[in-house]
C-alpha cells in the first residue's frame, strides 16, 4: 500500500436492509473499498448518537448510518426515529467542527448491494480528500447521558 | 469472574482462506485480553468445524465463543445451536462476517487480513460482554393463511388443509385460479389448463379445512412467527352467495358491457359477471364500477330476472379479523406492458398480441371460440413469434422469464396444429431445461417450425417490397446466417416478459418482505430456503418469488406448505429473547418511549410510575433504547456498553 | 492450406484497452444488425463485426467497418449495453493506424491535420463567412461563445445557416461572441478512427477556450454538441455547452424571441441521430417550431428516439454512398409522401446530406432548412 491516506468508516446499520444489502454485495462478488467496518444493530433505531460521537472519539474518520428505506423498515418505522434524529446529530457535529461529509445517512435495501458498493466507495473518496480526522475531545463525550437530550424523539 | 474467549476462524475452503490470512487472524486474536483459545479450520460449519467449537468449550472452558466465517444471516442459528449442545448458553456467542463484508468483496489480500482482524477484534469486544439469555416459546396458532388462489397458492392450501391444518385462503379475484386458469394448454405435454386446473380450485374451495375469501385483500397484518393478527377486507359483491343459485340469468339479462380483464380485453363482459365459465366460487358479483345501477341509479335488470332474490344493493365491504400462525404468500406474476415496447408494434398493430392474448385466442371459452383468427376475422398465413421481448434485456428486464421459449415452442405447436400458417420463432437462446422440455422442442422441429436464432430488431408496417405490401415485417439478423432477414407475416406473438405484481413493494411491506433487485420477493436463501423469508412464519409460494412454469410453481407451493407445517405441528416457537427491560430504578416516568415503540410493547406502572416492557410484544429493534433520555432501558444483547466496546475495538488494532 | 479461423486473442485485448471495453457484453442477439438502418437498403452486419472482434478473427477490417453512420440506434437497442459505436470507433482507429483508410478519408483526416477543418479550408479563412457579422468577437465579456461549425466556415450552404443562426440569436438577445482561433471539434474525425488527431483538436480548443475563459459554449452543430458535452470534460473541456435550439428554446420560453411575420409551408422535422439519440434533446426544436407563426409541422413516422439517420455521421459525410443507398433519399422521399414541402432539421451534416438527396431526386420545389432559417424568416428585420 502507498502512503495515500487511508480512511476508517464506521458503518452503524440494520440487520434487515443494509447489513444484508451488504451481504447481497458480497455473494455478487462486487468489489470495493476495504475502508468500510460494518457494526450491526437490528435496527437503525437502535443508533445511539453517542455511539457516532465514540467513534469519531476512537479514530473514525467517517461515519456512515444505514437502513431500510422509509417504509420498508423490518420494525414498521424504527428507520423514521433514526431520520429524524439525524438532522441533529449533524448539527451537533458540526458544532464540534466535524466536517458534514464525514458522516451520512443512507438508505440502503437487502437487495441494494450496488448501492452498498456505491455508496462505500463515494465516502472512503470524500473522506479521504478531507483528510484524518484526529478528533481528541474524547473527554466531552464519555458520559453517554450528557447526550440525552439531543436523541429524545 | 473474568470472560474466557474462545475464537474460531473459517477458511470456508478458499472462499476466505484465498484472500484472508486466516492463520494471521487466529494468531492476532490469541494476543487479546480474554482470548484464551483460537484456531483456524478448513469448514467451520462442518460437523467437525462444530465438534472443534464444542470440544473447545469443554477442554478450554472457554464461555464466550466467536466464529469468524460467513454472515450470522448464513450460520448464526448453526453455531448457536453448536455452544448449546455443549452446554452453553447461546446467546454467549458472538459472530464476525469475514466473507460477505471481506474475503468477498475485496482483492488487496493485505488490506482485507487486516480488516479481517479488525471484525474479529470487534467481534471478541462485544462476546466479552455478552450476557446469557433465555429464550421463550410461544404456541403456535394451528392456522396458515394462503395469500393468493393462483395453482402454487392453490397447492400450498391444499397439502396444508389434507394435513389437517385451518386454512385462511384470500383471493383479490372474484375466483381463484389466477394466471393458470387462462392459459390454454400446458407445455410439454399440451393437457388442457382448464382440465387440470379446475378439480384443484374445485377441491381447495370445497375443502373442510379451508375458508376462502374472494374477492377479499389482506390489509394489515400485525404479531409475530405463530401468532399473526391479520386483517382481510372483504370487497362488497352485492350477490349473497348463500341465496344465489348460481343460474346465470343475471349474467344474460344485464344490458351493461364492459372490457373483460379475463379476457385480456379482446373482448367484453357483463357489469355483473363470472370471471370465467368455471370460476369457483361459481357466484356472479357485481362490478361496481360499470353497473348502470351504480353508475346512474337506475337499471336493476338483473334482480328482476334473479327468482331466489340474491342481489344486495345495500352490500358493503366486511372485515374479518384471522389469528394464523404462519403466513404463505403466493401472490403471483404480471406480464411487462406490452404497450411499452415500441419497437414491436404492440398498440400500433392490431395483430401484434401478447402470449397471454394469445392464450385466449386459442381457448374454446375464449373470444374466438379457440380459433386463432386475425382482428380482420381470416386466419393468418404467417405468423412470427418474437422470444425474449422485454426480458434479458437491461432496457427492461435483465432476467430471463424462464417460460417464454417453452410457451412459444407451445404456440407454434397450436399453430401448425390448428392453422395451415407458417410459422417464425425468432430467439436468442433456446432454454428447455425441463422434464420433457428438449424433447419438445424437437418434436416442433419435426412439424416444420421455422426457428431463426436473432432477437428480431422491430416489426414495421412500412413495406419495402409488394410481397410486404399490407402485412407485418418482421427485421431480424439471422446471426448464424449473418444475414438479417425482413420476414412478412399476418400476425406476430409477442412473448413478453415475467414481471412483478405492480403492487409487490406495498405487499413486501405488508408481510415485512423484502424485494430482490429484480423486483420479485426476496427468499431466505436463494438455494437452500428459496421458500423462505427474513421474517419467521412468512412464506413464498410461485412466481411472487420469481419467473416459474407450472410444475415449478406447485413443487416451490408444496415446500412452503411443509415448511409451515413443520412450525405449525411443532405447536411452539422459540421467539427473540433479544428483547429491551426497563431498569426500574433509572427511569423518570416520562413516557417518551411509550409514543416510540411500533409494538405498543411498553406499558406504565401506574403506582411505580415507571415504563414496563412485554417481552411478548417486544422484537427487540432497539429504537426505545436509543431513545431513552435516561438511559433506563437496556436492549439486550445489543447493550449501549456492549456496541460501544464494539466502536472502542474497532480502533484498538 | 488450413481452412480453420485461427483467434488471436491481441485483438481483443486491444480493442478493449483502446476504448471499446463493453466488446466482451455481446450475446450476439443481432439486435443491433436487425435495427441497423443500412440493412433497409443494403447489407451491414455490425453483430457480425463485433462477433469476430471478439475472438480476434479477420474480416471486420473490411469496407463494411466504414460504413457505421455512427447513428447509435443500435447502441439505444441492445440488451447488454454493449456500447457498439465506441467498437466501431476503437477498430477504425486500430485499423486506420495500420494504414488502411479509405481513400476519401485519408484525404479529409489529411485537411484536418493541417488545416484544422475537414473542409480543406484555409484556416485564415476560418471566421472570413463572418466578416459583417452581427455579433462581436468573445473577448470574456460576454455570456457565452459561439463556436463555429467548420462546415458553417467552409462550406456555402451551411455558412448561409450560419448567418441566420446569428441573427437569429441576436434577435432573441442572447449575449454571445465569436470565438477565434478554434479548430474542428473533431467528432466525426474520432469517429472515423482518428483519435490521435481528435486529442489534437480537443487540446487545442480546450487551450483556446479556457484560454479566453470561456464558461457557457453555444453550438451549431450536434455533433459539437455531443462532444463537448461528453468527451471533452475528462480532456480539460468543461463548459456549459448548449446547442442553438435550446437556446432559442429557452428564449421562446421565457417571451424573449418575437416571431410575428407567418411562415407559409408544411414542415417536417427530421431529428438529427447526434441531437436526439446522443444528446437527448428532442423537445427543444420541436418547441422553437412550434411557436413559429403560420407553420404546419409535421412528423416522420420514424420520429424521437426510432428516428432514420440522415448517413452523414462518423465520416459517412465524405464518403460516396450510391443514391439509392442514401438514408436521406428515404427520408425525403417518405416527407413529400407526407405532403411536407419543408425539411427541417438542426445539424449542418443533415442539412449537406438532404440538399444532396434532393439534387439527386430532382425535388427543386423542397425546401431544405435549418430550424434557425425558418426562426429567422419568422423575425421581423
Amino acid at each position: 500500500m502507498s502512503d495515500r491516506f487511508e480512511p476508517v468508516i464506521a458503518v452503524l446499520c440494520c440487520n434487515w436492509c443494509t447489513y444484508a444489502g451488504a451481504d447481497l454485495a458480497g455473494t455478487a462478488r462486487m468489489k470495493y473499498a476495504p475502508n468500510v467496518r460494518l457494526l450491526r444493530v437490528m435496527c437503525s433505531g437502535r443508533i445511539d448518537p453517542a455511539f457516532v460521537l465514540r467513534a469519531f472519539a476512537e479514530g473514525a474518520d467517517g461515519v456512515l448510518i444505514a437502513g431500510c428505506h422509509p417504509g420498508d423498515c423490518h420494525y414498521i418505522n424504527g428507520n423514521l426515529k433514526t431520520m429524524r434524529r439525524f438532522p441533529q446529530l449533524k448539527t451537533m457535529l458540526a458544532q464540534f467542527g466535524i466536517e458534514p461529509a464525514r458522516v451520512r445517512l443512507e438508505w440502503i435495501s437487502a437487495s441494494e448491494g450496488d448501492v452498498f458498493v456505491k455508496v462505500a466507495n463515494e465516502m472512503t473518496g470524500q473522506v479521504r480528500a478531507l483528510g484524518p480526522l484526529n478528533w481528541k475531545v474524547r473527554a466531552a463525550v464519555e458520559p453517554v447521558s450528557g447526550l440525552a437530550e439531543h436523541h429524545a424523539g | 469472574m473474568e470472560p474466557r474467549v474462545g475464537v474460531f476462524v473459517c477458511h470456508c475452503g478458499t472462499n476466505i482462506a484465498g484472500v484472508v490470512d486466516v492463520a494471521r487472524v487466529a494468531e492476532a486474536a490469541r494476543t487479546w485480553a480474554n482470548v484464551v483459545h483460537a484456531e483456524d479450520y478448513k469448514f467451520m460449519c462442518s460437523d467437525p468445524g462444530q465438534a472443534m467449537v464444542k470440544q473447545a468449550i469443554l477442554r478450554h472452558k472457554i464461555d464466550r465463543v466467536v466464529v469468524a466465517a460467513c454472515s450470522p444471516r448464513m450460520h448464526e442459528a448453526t453455531f448457536r445451536k453448536a455452544c448449546a449442545e455443549a452446554g452453553l448458553n447461546p446467546y454467549l456467542f458472538e459472530m464476525a462476517n469475514i466473507r460477505e463484508h471481506c474475503s468477498w468483496v475485496h482483492e488487496d489480500k493485505q488490506a482485507a487480513t487486516l480488516k479481517a482482524i479488525d471484525i474479529v477484534r470487534m467481534a471478541v469486544a462485544k462476546a466479552r460482554l455478552l450476557e446469557p439469555l433465555e429464550t421463550r416459546s410461544v404456541k403456535v396458532e394451528p392456522k396458515a393463511l394462503v395469500v393468493g388462489g393462483g395453482v402454487a397458492g392453490i397447492q400450498a392450501a391444499l397439502n396444508l388443509a389434507n394435513a389437517g391444518i385451518k386454512v385462511v385462503m384470500v383471493e383479490r379475484q372474484q375466483s381463484i385460479g389466477g394466471r393458470m386458469a387462462q392459459l390454454d394448454k400446458t407445455f410439454p405435454t399440451l393437457d388442457c389448463s382448464a382440465c387440470i386446473l379446475t378439480p384443484k380450485m374445485v377441491q381447495v374451495a370445497q375443502h373442510p379445512n379451508v375458508t376462502l375469501y374472494t374477492c377479499a385483500e389482506v390489509e394489515e397484518v400485525s404479531g409475530y412467527v405463530g401468532n399473526f393478527d391479520v386483517t382481510i377486507r372483504r370487497k362488497a359483491t352485492y350477490v349473497d352467495p348463500d341465496v344465489c343459485t348460481a343460474c346465470g340469468i343475471c349474467l344474460e339479462k344485464c344490458p351493461k358491457k364492459t372490457t373483460s380483464e379475463f379476457e385480456e380485453g379482446l373482448t367484453t363482459r357483463k357489469a355483473v359477471y363470472r370471471l370465467f365459465p368455471q370460476a369457483v366460487p361459481g357466484k356472479p358479483v357485481v362490478d361496481r364500477e360499470s353497473c348502470t345501477y351504480f353508475v346512474n341509479g337506475k337499471c336493476k335488470v338483473c334482480e328482476r330476472f334473479c327468482e331466489p332474490k340474491a342481489f344486495r344493493w345495500d352490500d358493503t365491504d366486511k372485515v374479518v379479523h384471522e389469528r394464523v400462525g404462519a403466513i404463505l404468500v403466493a401472490t403471483g406474476y404480471d406480464l411487462y406492458d406490452a404497450s411499452a415496447l415500441g419497437q414491436w408494434g404492440y398498440g400500433r398493430f392490431p395483430d401484434v398480441i401478447t402470449g397471454i392474448e394469445f392464450e385466449r385466442l386459442n381457448n374454446a371459452t375464449g373470444p374466438t371460440g379457440g380459433r386463432i383468427l386475425k382482428k380482420d376475422g381470416t386466419e393468418p398465413k404467417s405468423v412470427a413469434i418474437l422470444h425474449c421481448v422485454g426480458s434479458r434485456d437491461r432496457n427492461y428486464k435483465e432476467y430471463c422469464s424462464r417460460v417464454c421459449c417453452m410457451y412459444s415452442l407451445k404456440f407454434a405447436h397450436l399453430l401448425r396444429e390448428k392453422t395451415a400458417a407458417t410459422v417464425w420463432n425468432f430467439y436468442i437462446d433456446m432454454r428447455c431445461f425441463g422434464k420433457g422440455y428438449e424433447e419438445f422442442y424437437n418434436r416442433l422441429l419435426h412439424e416444420g417450425v421455422k426457428f431463426v436464432r436473432g432477437k428480431a430488431a422491430y416489426v414495421t408496417d412500412q413495406p419495402a417490397n409488394d410481397d410486404e405490401k399490407g402485412r407485418l415485417v418482421v427485421s431480424a439478423e439471422a446471426t448464424t446466417l449473418g444475414e438479417v432477414l425482413r420476414v412478412p407475416v399476418d400476425m406476430v406473438i409477442l412473448a413478453s416478459a415475467v414481471t412483478p405484481q405492480p403492487d409487490a413493494p406495498a405487499v413486501a411491506r405488508r408481510f415485512g418482505m423484502s424485494l430482490s433487485p429484480d423486483g420479485f420477493f426476496m427468499e431466505k436463501h436463494p438455494k437452500l430456503e428459496p421458500f423462505s423469508t427474513a421474517t419467521d412464519g412468512v412464506y413464498l409460494a410461485g412466481a411472487c418469488q420469481g419467473p416459474k412454469d407450472i410444475p415449478d410453481a406447485v413443487a416451490h407451493g408444496a415446500a412452503a406448505a411443509s415448511t409451515a407445517m413443520a412450525l405449525i405441528s411443532r405447536g411452539e416457537v422459540e421467539v427473540e429473547a433479544a428483547t429491551a427491560q426497563v431498569t426500574e430504578g433509572a427511569c423518570s416516568g416520562c413516557k417518551v418511549c411509550q409514543d416510540i415503540c411500533p409494538y405498543a410493547a411498553i406499558g406504565f406502572d401506574g403506582p411505580k410510575k415507571v415504563a414496563t416492557i412485554n417481552p411478548s410484544l417486544c422484537k427487540g429493534c432497539g429504537t426505545c433504547v436509543a431513545t431513552c433520555p435516561s438511559s433506563a432501558i437496556v436492549g439486550r444483547h445489543f447493550t449501549d456498553q456492549q456496541v460501544l466496546a464494539q466502536i472502542s475495538a474497532l480502533f484498538a488494532g | 492450406m488450413s481452412t480453420y479461423a485461427v483467434p488471436m486473442l491481441e485483438v481483443p485485448d486491444l480493442i478493449k484497452e483502446s476504448g471499446g471495453d463493453t466488446l466482451d457484453l455481446c450475446y450476439q442477439c443481432g439486435t443491433c444488425s436487425g435495427t441497423c438502418p443500412w440493412n433497409v437498403v443494403r447489407d451491414f452486419r455490425v453483430r457480425n463485426i463485433i462477433t469476430r472482434a471478439q475472438v480476434g478473427l479477420e474480416g471486420y477490417e473490411g469496407e463494411d467497418l466504414w460504413l457505421c453512420a455512427t447513428c447509435n440506434a443500435c447502441v439505444d437497442r441492445c440488451p447488454r449495453g454493449v456500447e457498439i459505436v465506441d467498437l466501431v470507433r476503437t477498430i477504425r482507429m486500430i485499423i486506420g493506424e495500420s494504414g488502411s483508410l479509405p481513400k476519401t478519408l485519408r484525404a479529409v483526416m489529411g485537411s484536418v491535420q493541417s488545416n484544422g477543418n475537414p473542409w480543406s479550408g484555409d484556416p485564415a479563412a476560418r471566421t472570413a463567412w463572418l466578416k459583417d457579422a452581427p455579433v462581436p468577437r468573445f473577448d470574456g465579456s460576454q455570456d457565452a461563445a459561439y463556436f463555429t461549425c467548420c462546415s458553417q466556415a467552409y462550406d456555402a450552404r451551411n455558412a448561409r445557416v450560419g448567418r441566420a443562426t446569428l441573427a437569429v440569436l441576436k434577435a432573441a438577445g442572447v449575449d454571445l461572441g465569436l470565438l477565434e482561433g478554434e479548430k474542428c471539434c473533431g467528432d466525426a474525425v474520432r469517429k472515423a478512427g482518428g483519435e490521435s488527431l481528435f486529442q489534437g483538436l480537443a487540446a487545442t480548443n480546450v487551450g483556446v477556450m479556457n484560454g479566453l475563459g470561456v464558461k457557457k459554449v453555444v453550438v451549431p452543430s450536434p455533433h459539437c454538441l455531443s462532444t463537448f458535452s461528453k468527451e471533452y470534460p475528462a480532456l480539460g473541456g468543461r463548459w456549459d455547452v448548449q446547442h442553438v435550439v435550446q437556446v432559442l428554446a429557452d428564449r421562446v420560453k421565457a417571451g424573449k424571441l418575437a416571431m410575428t411575420k407567418q411562415v407559409a409551408g408544411t414542415a417536417i422535422y427530421h431529428d438529427p441521430c447526434y441531437l436526439g439519440r446522443h444528446t437527448g434533446v428532442y423537445d427543444a426544436p420541436r418547441e422553437v417550431l412550434g411557436a413559429v407563426p403560420g407553420l404546419k409541422l409535421l412528423e416522420f413516422a420514424r420520429n424521437r428516439e426510432d428516428a432514420v439517420c440522415c448517413g452523414g455521421g462518423g465520416g459517412r459525410l465524405w464518403m460516396e454512398t450510391p443514391v439509392e443507398e442514401r438514408f436521406a433519399v428515404g427520408r425525403l422521399r417518405e416527407a413529400v409522401a407526407r405532403g411536407a414541402d419543408t425539411v427541417v432539421t438542426a445539424c449542418p451534416y443533415c442539412i449537406s446530406m438532404f440538399e444532396d438527396a434532393k439534387t439527386a431526386l430532382g425535388m427543386d420545389s423542397m425546401r431544405i432548412a435549418d430550424v434557425t432559417e425558418i426562426v429567422a424568416d419568422a423575425v421581423e428585420g
